[in-house]
């Protein structure tokens, strides 16, 4: 078996003081709540500030994702709540899409309008929790929207409500795609926090590197993509849309996927932290503190959780989650043990959330903050994950930035590449994965099977014709008023920005695929990303 | 070089866009002499279909992440209306057992479960060879 970190550090058997020698503890470390901020951004911890304990929910229709939530509520899940588009509101057609009918509600919400969003959140406050919503960059545009437009209808403060809806275009070039084109996704993402920023909006935008790393991506290259995902954002965002950097820096926040190699997980945090923070002040002039925090939620690892005897995806999660834990983050969202199967079953969403729980209050290791400090081991996997990561910046800046890198097929052969080499590993046993390539049984050996949450094809057509039906019963002419402004707002150049019209559309209960549509259309595309419908208005 | 001479498509199939796996395959089966088609993502059954034609293929593999599976269903029905009875289906990711039942009651010929080895899957696909050249056109 190989001793060797996913990046290529070899490890050796024993650390100690030499290991560390170089290290200085007010430049490098910083006590908690410190420049460079290793050790985290609160003195006391978790003892000021628990992370949220959420799950990521979303399947089947709107009103079963809201029942979901609010069993969610009950299983502890108070902080913060978190939903995912499915496949169909994620490319931003609507469920009576001919692509459609069959995937409605798979693998997540069908949130394609605000109908579905008041559905969803149908006796839920939007206050007093965070509000978590993902899938894709374009519709998060969408999504904004619901969120301004279901406060105004239920006269909350807009200030009130926090959480993070929205999602940067870098999100769908690891290892997923998209149907909507990158230059759409980016101008729509820029007009998203550019409003945020100018409105004083408490949502935070994410820049996902979870996807980067569950499509085998390893920890430096995690690093240094996220970095760069950063670089590319405020730096787009100071100079194209001419905002302060401290302001812009109250938007982004890093999704970061957290695996079992438990020290090196919580290393690879701790050097995000650093070199966050050393370039908001050397890159970017950080003058507000706070703008060299960049807030880091986790997502244990589903990439991690195997098919052949799923029982041991519990113990994985519950280290994985551990090592969130130690590592510092303000949310964790779990993978479940069926994650190789199907969509989380009531039983695997339990014990994935008992899990967190049991690591709050159970363990004591929400009680001190970065407890790992100081361990040369820790220290040095820290300095080595920062070192190698900083290797792979230069490549990128050299490349002139992550688009200019995306563009040149540098990040697609990147990621493409490590897969393939973690793939190989496991068919040599470099690594050992237990039950897949070590100690194996045969499947008539599994002594238990776990319950699987089934999709039905039914859902999917029912969600169609609800939709179909519901979209003919609307009052056309505010709709058809707000597609012109759309249109016209979307013509008036890159810097534009038309989160306004988006609004206005949303609240006239235009849909996803209606707004992304005319969206295109004015930008020379077609109206459909499939070209199967067309327009249904008169834009002229 | 076991894959020589065998042609195959490895596709996405409808909204899914979860690409890595069907990458990955698609890597070791080069290396192991496939000629392989890439359709990628955003596929219907009938693109699909109508790529096996025109490739000629030997094999359909189709790599899914989680789904209801409906399209798998369909996929199923245009092979067998085009009469490419002769062209298996095999399937690949996240797939329940009961719906592996369900699809190989259904005419998929093999489903590859994650954790599969390399070495399993190479293996199969190397004894689906139709000969091309001396095989008599497929079409009526």
């Amino acid at each position: 078996m190989n001793c060797v970190t996913d990046y290529g550090y070899p490890i050796r058997p024993v650390y100690g003081p030499r290991d560390i020698e170089g290290i200085d503890y007010g430049r490098d470390l910083g006590d908690p709540g410190s420049f460079p901020y290793t050790r985290g951004y609160h003195p006391e911890g978790y003892r000021s500030r628990m992370w949220t304990r959420r799950m990521t929910a979303g399947l089947g229709s709107s009103r079963d994702a809201n029942r979901v939530l609010k069993k969610y509520r009950e299983m502890g899940q108070t902080g913060g709540l978190c939903v995912i588009h499915d496949r169909v509101s994620s490319s931003c057609i609507d469920a009576d899409h001919p692509m459609a009918r069959h995937e409605n509600g798979v693998l997540g919400w069908p949130g394609s309008s605000l109908l579905e969003f008041e559905e969803l959140m149908e006796d839920i406050p939007l206050t007093g929790q965070s509000i978590t919503l993902l899938g894709c960059c374009a519709p998060a545009a969408l999504r904004l929207a619901y969120v301004v437009a279901l406060a105004e209808k239920r006269g909350d403060a807009l200030r009130e409500i926090h959480g993070s809806v929205t999602e940067s275009p870098f999100s769908n070039v690891f290892g997923q795609t998209d149907v909507q084109p990158f230059d759409l996704n980016m101008k729509l993402f820029l007009d998203s926090s550019e409003y945020i920023v100018r409105n004083r909006i408490r949502m935070r935008a994410g820049l996902v590197g979870q996807h980067f790393q569950e499509s085998g991506g390893n920890n430096a290259q995690l690093l240094a993509i996220e970095l760069s995902m950063l670089k590319e954002i405020c730096g787009r965002l100071v100079e194209e849309r001419g905002l302060d950097f401290d302001e812009v820096m109250r938007v982004p926040y890093q999704l970061a996927s957290i695996g079992t190699r438990f020290f090196e997980e919580i290393a690879k945090v701790r050097a995000l932290r650093r070199m966050w923070a050393r370039m908001a002040k050397e890159r970017f002039g950080a003058k507000s503190e706070k703008s060299c925090q960049l807030l880091i939620a986790v997502h244990t690892s589903g990439r991690t959780m195997t098919y052949q005897q799923p029982l041991n995806n519990l113990v994985r999660c519950a280290i994985q989650t551990l090592a969130g834990a130690i590592a510092g983050c303000t949310a964790i969202d779990n993978a479940t043990l069926d994650n190789a199967y199907a969509e989380p079953s009531p039983l695997a969403a339990r014990m994935s959330l008992n899990t967190q729980h049991i690591v709050a209050v159970e363990t004591g290791a929400a009680e001190v903050v970065d407890p790992l400090a100081g361990s040369y081991f820790v220290e040095s996997l820290t300095n080595e994950v920062e070192a190698a990561a900083y290797r792979i910046l230069g490549e990128i800046d050299a490349r002139g930035g992550l688009v200019a890198a995306i563009e040149q097929g540098y990040i697609e052969s990147m990621l493409k590449n490590e897969a393939s080499r973690k793939f190989r590993e496991l068919e040599n046993r470099e690594r050992l994965v237990v039950g897949v390539n070590h100690l194996a049984i045969p499947p008539e050996e599994e002594l238990f099977r776990i319950p699987i949450q089934e999709v039905e094809a039914s859902d999917s057509a029912a969600i169609a014709r609800r939709m179909a039906d519901w979209k003919a019963a609307r009052a056309m002419a505010p709709i058809e008023a707000c597609a012109r402004r759309l249109h016209e707002d979307a013509g008036k150049g890159e810097r534009f920005n038309l989160m306004p019209a988006i609004i206005e559309a949303v609240k006239a209960y235009a849909t996803a695929g209606e707004i992304m549509g005319v969206i295109r259309q004015a930008r020379g595309l077609k109206y459909d990303p499939f070209g199967m419908i067309e327009c249904p208005f008169r834009l002229h | 070089m076991l894959g020589r001479g065998i042609k195959l498509i490895v596709s996405m199939i409808g909204l899914d866009s979860h690409t890595t796996g069907a990458q990955v395959i698609a890597t070791l089966l080069r290396e192991a002499g496939f000629e392989v088609v890439y359709l990628g993502t955003n596929q219907t059954p009938a693109m699909i279909v109508k790529a096996a034609i025109e490739e000629d293929v030997d094999v359909i593999g189709i790599s899914s992440h989680a789904s209801n599976f409906v399209l798998l269903d369909e996929l199923l029905d245009l092979v067998r209306e085009h009469g490419l009875s002769d062209v298996p289906v095999v399937c690949g990711g996240n797939i329940p057992p009961a719906q592996a039942e369900r699809l190989l009651a259904r005419g998929v010929a093999r489903v590859f479960p994650p954790g599969t080895s390399g070495e399993t899957i190479v293996e199969y696909l190397a004894a689906q060879g139709r000969g091309r050249g001396a095989s008599a056109p497929r079409r009526p």
